[in-house]
């Protein structure tokens, strides 16, 4: 009888690995084909099939319900937003034209684009703009981060057919940045309320390309749309794009992807890892692009629900004896910069002022744990109590850029100020960080457009919540502030707000941040246009296949 | 084998023939003091490995990051700036303690397992066997990962994993000697004269049958460190301060281009080791196997 579970996991595990097998062989069949298409599109400038893969498989390429960012890259082509988001964090029209805010900064009057229809040939309208934010907030959709961007939305008014007034619950000073992204993109609401959770397998939108296949752990294929002429301001080619078809091939193990580049089976590969990364620059093949991406940077968490992490000279101590410099040299060899702030550079109202703001000091962090009472005990490892001090130090599996050997470079690097680290890696980060919060140092990211995302991470927990937050600390002060940014109109007494908050964070050791992520391409030399837009994710409009 | 019997048999064996088979003997004694002493020098290193490697395994030479093999740094350095030769010695360790406990944990199981069903025989072998034959019909590995990924990753679960796929085989094996032996004529003499039976078990039975186990155990060591090697690579193990060779060998994965020798040198280690055991497994079976006595 006790033997039952383990063979249902047996039977899971078998089942799992004869599907990636499957997977695997799927896509070195398709590899094959797509080299002689890949030769016939070089002939001229225009047309051809770009070859792009991804790190790692898209979890849904339904917008409202995606959590992932390598799945806005893939559905980034298919969907539109009402407006784009520029370099410099202003807002520029793109499905919308124009808009006003009213006076209590509670509703938002929208034109829309006429002009405009769905792949599906459903014409957009401030219907299907209506059903969409519906959708969102509607509970039967399950809408993941969409759901916490589009907050607080309340409702939607169709004045005609191409006006429409959207209100809010509260004034947001964050929402028109958040309607940039490609999570709140405009589906087409025939196609949502014809394949409803399906939607997600047969994405349907109003962007540069169409959907037309998705081999699951093999690749995405879209074609280009030929009626496309409502790019946004950020791409030059306003009108469709040039190439005939985009490929994602989903390549998870580093060293293939990379391979695969260099020998032209796929003309660009995402997330390079830094040490091809320095090994590419010489290559005279291929070509590197790297944007940092927005929003909050890989940030250490303290978990201030456990003991002695809630005091702020033992969160201190910890950031005085962690050398980030040095973990961000060794580990990303110069490929990633390194992050001072709970908000990565380039974000609305990013303090300056924190670079550089905390130095490791060895001494200054061994005073403050000997002020504390903890001892060394013979193992070098303080004690107080009786009780050993330990950090429950928890990460993800698999090993995505290098997280766990930045747990590897901490242990050391606590060690020395008798702090034992123990390090645990968990394929189920859901349950252990998000649902039983059994931990004391977990690490997370962000892609995100406006500084009130920190929000959702540093404001005092609501107890109704049902994830748990990261950190779960309360700080009154800091609450206020965040509260302020939410409701601020003036861009410029927004960024003083955030900049209080950052420096908060910081001076109480709330987090320890580490790197801001590049978005890294290698794509062949052939390859020109990639852009990216303000979050870091690829634009292919301007893509054109040379020579 | 049967052959080796053959040629015994035959009473005029042309001359010729005997020389080869002394040549043949020294040249397998000389492999077997090699891989015997390259097993001794690894067990030294698990032992004793302070005084073996010239670093600690831990230290981070940050201003040696990925340096290729040199003076300094014998076998070169990680992409931490550890050293590759002290992290191969102290990682002995690990690899060591998941291929002995596994295997006196499979053996013990397996063997106990495979002796009861050979010498209670009826309904208790055929339970037992036919639990051995559905642990058979999945590929140890594939089992292994079953268990590793049931039961989360920590160095007493792959030890576990690996103690687990390796007792179809002994089991098996037990099974055999038993019935062979338990229908020889001196258990039969014992048994006339009275003899209870867990007496004859322990007495006469088990001392005439372990000889194939031994070297079974001595094989499996080999195997139980290539498959606790594989579980770490395919990042079923545990992150440790001191990296198994499995481990050391998956980190140096995504380095193969920029840094050969961070995956080589412990895989190196990894062949050597199993090599050598299977030696000395080989030289036992010589030893041991009473068709060749």
């Amino acid at each position: 009888m006790k033997k039952w579970p383990t063979w249902t996991k047996t039977l899971t595990v078998a089942t799992a690995f004869l599907l990636l097998l499957a997977g695997c062989s799927n896509g070195a069949s398709t590899s094959n084909s797509e080299d002689t298409s890949g030769k016939a599109g070089t002939k001229e400038s225009t047309g051809g099939e770009l070859t792009y893969a991804l790190a790692t498989s898209p979890d849904t390429l339904d917008p409202h319900r995606s959590g992932l960012a390598v799945s806005v890259r893939a559905f980034r082509t298919i969907f539109d937003s009402l407006v784009v988001q520029k370099a410099d964090n202003t807002i520029q029209p793109w499905l919308a034209t124009e808009w006003t805010v009213s006076e209590d900064g509670k509703s938002y009057t929208f034109k829309l684009r006429e002009d405009v229809t769905f792949h599906d040939g459903t014409p957009f309208n401030a219907e299907a703009v209506k059903y969409n934010y519906d959708r969102i907030i509607d509970p039967e959709t399950k809408a993941a981060n969409a759901l916490a961007l589009i907050r607080p939305y309340k409702s939607s008014e169709v004045i005609d057919e191409y006006t429409i007034k959207i209100n809010l619950e509260t004034p947001s000073a964050a929402f028109l940045s958040n309607l940039s992204q490609a999570l709140l993109g405009i589906v087409s609401p025939t196609a949502a309320k014809k394949d409803g959770d399906q939607f997600g397998k047969h994405p349907v939108g109003t962007g540069p390309y169409k959907f037309v296949s998705w081999i699951e752990n093999a690749d995405i294929q879209v074609e280009k749309n030929n009626d496309y002429k409502w790019a946004p301001s950020i791409v030059e080619n306003d009108g469709a794009p040039y190439l005939d078809k985009i490929t994602f091939k989903i390549i998870p193990e580093e060293a293939t992807r990379i391979g695969s580049v260099q020998s032209g089976q796929v003309l660009a590969v995402e997330t390079v890892p830094p040490q091809n990364i320095v090994s590419l620059k010489d290559d005279p093949k291929t070509q590197l692009l790297q944007v940092n991406t927005l929003g909050l940077p890989y940030t250490l968490f303290f978990n201030q629900r456990n003991k002695p992490w809630n005091d702020v000279n033992v969160r201190k101590a910890v950031q005085l004896a962690i050398d980030v410099d040095s973990i961000v040299k060794t580990l990303y060899m110069g490929t990633y910069e390194r992050a001072w702030s709970p908000l990565s550079p380039g974000m609305l109202g990013y303090d300056e002022s924190l670079e550089n703001s905390v130095k490791p000091d060895l001494d200054k962090a061994n005073k403050l744990l000997d002020e504390l009472g903890y001892e060394k005990g013979s193992d070098g490892i303080r004690e107080k109590d009786g009780k050993k001090l330990t950090l429950n130090y928890v990460d993800g599996s698999p090993n995505r850029e290098k997280r766990n050997d930045i747990a590897v470079i901490i242990q050391q690097q606590l060690k020395e100020i008798g702090i034992a680290v123990d390090i645990n890696i968990t394929k189920d980060t859901a349950t252990v960080i998000y649902q039983n919060a059994d931990y004391d140092l977990y690490g997370n990211s962000q892609v995100n457009s406006d500084p009130n995302s920190l929000r959702a991470i540093y404001h005092t927990e609501d107890p109704e919540a049902t994830m748990k937050m990261l950190g779960g600390g309360s700080d009154p002060e800091l609450d206020k502030f965040l509260e302020q940014g939410t409701i601020e109109h003036d861009p410029a007494k927004r960024e003083e707000i955030y900049k209080k908050v950052q420096q908060i964070i910081i001076e109480k050791a709330v987090i320890i941040p580490i790197y801001v992520f590049p978005y890294t391409v290698a794509a062949s030399k052939k390859v020109n246009g990639i852009t990216f837009d303000s979050l870091g994710y690829p634009l292919f409009n301007d893509v054109r296949i040379g020579q | 084998m049967k052959e080796a019997v053959n040629s015994k048999t035959i009473w005029n064996a042309p001359k010729w023939n005997l020389i080869k088979l002394k040549i043949n003997l020294s040249a397998s004694n000389l492999f077997v003091y090699v891989a015997g002493m390259i097993v001794l020098f690894i067990v030294a290193c698990a032992l004793f490995p302070q005084w073996i490697a010239p670093y600690s395994p831990t230290y981070m030479h940050t201003e040696f990051i990925l340096s290729p093999p040199s003076t300094l740094h014998l076998l070169g350095t990680d992409y931490f700036g550890r050293d590759v030769l002290s992290l191969v010695v102290y990682g002995s360790r690990d690899s060591l303690i998941i291929g002995v406990v596994s295997v006196l944990i499979g053996g013990g199981i397996g063997g106990g397992l495979g002796a009861l069903a050979g010498y209670v025989g009826g309904v208790v072998d055929m339970i037992f066997m036919r639990f051995t034959d559905i642990l058979m019909t999945i590929p140890g590995i594939l089992l292994a990962l079953a268990i590793a990924a049931a039961l989360g990753p920590s160095l007493m679960n792959v030890v576990l994993a690996v103690a687990v796929s390796s007792i179809p085989g002994y089991t098996r094996v037990m099974r055999g000697q038993m019935m062979s032996i338990k229908k020889r004529q001196f258990v039969a003499a014992s048994r006339s004269i009275g003899t209870p039976n867990w007496r004859i078990l322990i007495w006469h039975i088990l001392p005439n049958s372990w000889s194939p186990l031994l070297v079974m155990a001595t094989i499996g060591l080999g195997t139980s460190i290539l498959v606790g090697s594989g579980l770490s690579f395919l990042g079923l193990g545990v992150i440790k301060e001191i990296p198994d060779w499995g481990a050391l060998l998956a980190q140096g994965r995504g380095y193969l281009t920029t840094g050969w020798w961070i995956s080589t040198f412990p895989g190196l280690a990894i062949t050597l080791f199993v090599l050598s055991v299977n030696i000395i497994g080989d030289k036992l079976r010589d030893m041991y196997d009473p068709k060749t006595k």
